[in-house]
């Protein structure tokens, strides 16, 4: 079994460290896991902003180089989304390429999604003890459908609690250039999800999107709270998550 | 002034913040319990919607027919019916009428029609007093503003708003008022509603639906000013958009089993009409005369294109009451007649799609409307295929199209990109205050203005990783 670990852009930049608990969870599986040497970016912001073309050129590129694979997996919703939902619609009247990207479409994953189906016994570090409150992506929710896979596989992290906040599917505001080109607007969003979080009073909120949780820490900062920590689902079903 | 300048404002109005925060849960609570209780009936919500999307398709795919066969029984049953192109034509015709007549005063129920028509405006140039009856239109029509909501028009209204307008249209001192008073308010503005129904000589409505079979407008309404409006009055005019049209009653109760539960949570409102015709020999009451003006205004062009999902709209306001930017800004941020997702779908595609550049855009494509949305319209899709539009058509700001070329260019060219991310993972470190993160990113303004950045680690996962396979 191999699989590819395609490790989402914001990760790349931002938080290295979920990269790196996702691979951590998968090895713990035995399988095979690579890093696709050669992979950037799933080219979803310029599908997001309309650019077609631009969208297909990186969407090409990635179809490519991920086809060796049994696997994809991929630890973001939205990111996944790009791949399973989206690539196929882009493709949708090339003979080549579409073929192709739907072949990807059916063998990508979330990473919870992969986790909960193909390693449901995989054996999970205890927690430091936590208490924690979980962030819905819209994407990983609404697009994939996403729900009580991250929920069951924290419920095997020994020591962990979790209490869900009112409103956990409600969106964060993050969006992707929205959160640039509508700042207030997003942050107005972002507010909501904070008093939601403050509410349930937790240690940490919990997320399968990176985006997501930039942007629901960089507002919770913003506001003072420097208690809550804000963690990748992989940082705490590796273990030794760090905020 | 544009979407962005208007939205900064609002998001900085405590006001009506206040009144926005509100209502939220109340929408969303009572349209989950509403839709729940499909589940009494033995119905299921999903099926019910894929129901009401074919029931909504099939009269899309030959509209036409359906419209000719609505005019003949409409008019079988004494009814004439007229046809507009666009708005001006509305108010021209509607304006004719009042004058045949010698309408001084036109009582209205609630139409988001004739506010695409600017009616108020031309009735009253025209020296005709328009009165709004619906209460929430009644407000804003007070405040002189445009409703900021498709089924609750002065919902970025406070309590404290209200009665300073009534009473100062009311010719009372104001008091302090608490929601226990909305009953004792209500019953005030239909004491003086109720004088304008007896007086208006012509009333005017929308319709929720227009039966084909039949020739009526189906009328949805909770306060009862439906009734007043198109059965007191001489003359009662119906305008409505030509997409309206549904083919059968049996068609018209699937869609009743949605609309109310999608709106406000109701199994049903607490009136529906059916308007057939005009009086007849022994009728209580009911106009002498009534006249249909079936409006395009945009709405043909959408046949046959991508967008033509959007005319199964039926009007529910679901999606703007699960839309994060909805509740954000209000109704009124979005510069024309349609608020939320379906506004920032229809505005572009009525108003010209380059006289609406941000709307689509100002969406996070969460879903939430589109999960809610009873005849399923897939609108982040359509929100999606209007910056496509936008971007085809060359009307995205250069720099934007640049820095998307540049940096797929980049992308798909590994070597540089790996160069060029641990040169910017380096530069965002060194960005970095006291506090460890980054409270002021020149290049993202708008993320630093309300939120910190975190810096990362200062290292790429891939440098990090290929680190780790030479070791
Ligand atoms: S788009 Fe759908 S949810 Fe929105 S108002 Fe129309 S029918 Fe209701």
């Amino acid at each position: 079994m191999r699989i590819a670990l395609y490790v989402t852009c914001l990760i790349d930049l931002m938080r290295p460290g979920v990269g790196f608990a996702a691979l951590r969870l998968l090895e713990a599986t035995g399988a095979d896991v690579v890093v696709p040497p050669a992979q950037t970016c799933c080219g979803q912001p310029a599908w997001s902003a309309g650019d077609r073309q631009t969208a297909r050129l990186l969407a090409e590129k990635a179809i490519a180089e991920l086809a060796d694979y049994d696997h994809v997996v991929v630890p973001s919703g939205s990111c996944t989304d790009q791949l399973r939902n989206i690539y196929p619609q882009l493709f949708a009247d090339d003979g080549h390429w579409g073929p192709r990207a739907t072949a990807l479409a059916a063998r990508t994953f979330e990473l919870t999604e992969y986790l909960a189906r193909f390693a449901p016994e995989l054996p999970l570090p205890d927690a430091e003890g936590g208490h924690v409150t979980y962030h819905d992506s819209c994407k990983g929710l609404r697009g994939l459908g996403i729900k009580q896979q991250p929920r069951a596989l924290l419920a095997r992290v020994k020591g962990l609690q979790l209490t869900e906040m009112a409103d956990c599917e409600e969106c964060c505001g993050f969006g992707g250039a929205f959160s640039v080109n509508f700042g207030d607007v997003s942050t107005r969003i972002v507010d909501r999800k904070c008093e939601s979080i403050a509410t349930v009073g937790a240690d940490a909120v919990v997320g399968g999107d990176l985006g997501c949780l930039l942007n629901i820490e960089g507002r919770l900062r913003r506001r003072g709270d420097e208690r809550t920590r804000v963690l990748h689902i992989a940082e705490v079903l590796a273990g030794g998550g760090e905020s | 002034m544009h979407f962005h300048a208007r939205a900064a404002e609002r998001v900085r109005n405590p006001v009506l913040q206040k009144a926005l925060q509100k209502a939220k849960p109340l929408f969303v609570g009572k349209r989950a319990k509403g839709v729940a209780s499909l589940a009494d009936d033995g119905l299921d919500f999903e099926l019910l919607r894929s129901t009401a999307e074919s029931i909504r398709n099939r009269v899309l795919a030959d509209l036409d027919v359906w419209l000719d066969i609505f005019e003949t029984r409409a008019r079988v049953s004494g009814a004439e019916v007229l046809w507009a192109r666009d708005g001006d034509e509305v108010a021209r015709l509607v304006v004719d009428i009042a004058q045949r007549y010698g309408v001084t005063k036109a009582a209205k129920s609630k139409s988001m029609l004739s506010e695409e028509a600017q009616l108020n405006e031309a009735l009253a140039a025209a020296g005709i007093r328009p009165v709004e009856t619906d209460l929430g239109e009644y407000i804003v029509q007070l405040a002189g503003e445009a409703p900021s909501h498709i089924i609750a028009p002065a919902v970025h209204k406070t309590i404290g708003e209200i009665e300073a307008l009534f009473a100062e249209a009311h010719g009372r001192p104001e008091q302090p008022r608490t929601s226990a008073d909305i009953p004792a308010m209500t019953q005030e503005a239909r004491a003086v509603l109720r004088q304008h129904f007896l007086s208006a000589e012509m009333g005017i409505s929308g319709a929720n639906f227009l039966i084909a079979e039949t020739g009526s407008a189906a009328l949805v309404t909770n306060e009862g000013n439906g009734r007043m409006v198109t059965t007191l009055p001489r003359v009662h005019v119906v305008v409505t958009g030509i997409e309206k049209i549904v083919p059968t009653l049996e068609d018209f109760s699937t869609l009743m089993r949605l609309l109310p539960r999608s709106a406000t949570g109701q199994t049903i409102s607490n009136y529906v009409s059916l308007l057939t015709g005009t009086r007849r020999e022994g009728d209580q009451d009911g106009p002498e005369k009534t006249v249909f003006i079936l409006v395009d205004n945009g709405r043909a062009n959408l046949l046959g294109s991508a967008w033509q999902d959007m005319l199964r709209c039926i009007r529910c306001g679901a999606c703007m009451n699960h839309c994060p930017v909805y509740f954000s800004l209000g109704g009124h941020a979005y510069g024309w007649v349609y608020p939320g997702p379906m506004g920032s779908v229809l505005t572009p595609l009525y108003t010209g799609i380059e006289n609406a550049l941000d709307l689509p855009h100002a969406s996070t494509g969460c879903n939430q409307c589109g999960v809610v949305c009873p005849v399923r319209i897939p609108l982040p899709k359509l929100m999606h295929g209007l910056r496509e539009t936008q971007v085809e058509r060359g009307l995205r700001p250069w720099r934007e199209r640049f820095a998307l070329r540049a940096w797929a260019w980049v992308a798909r060219r590994p070597a540089l990109y790996r160069w060029l991310t641990r040169g910017a993972v380096r530069y965002l470190r060194w960005l970095v205050d006291g506090s460890g993160r980054i409270r002021v990113f020149g290049m993202a303004p708008g993320w630093t203005d309300g939120r910190d950045l975190a810096a990362g680690s200062g290292k790429t996962f891939h440098e990090l990783y290929a680190a780790r396979k030479r070791a």
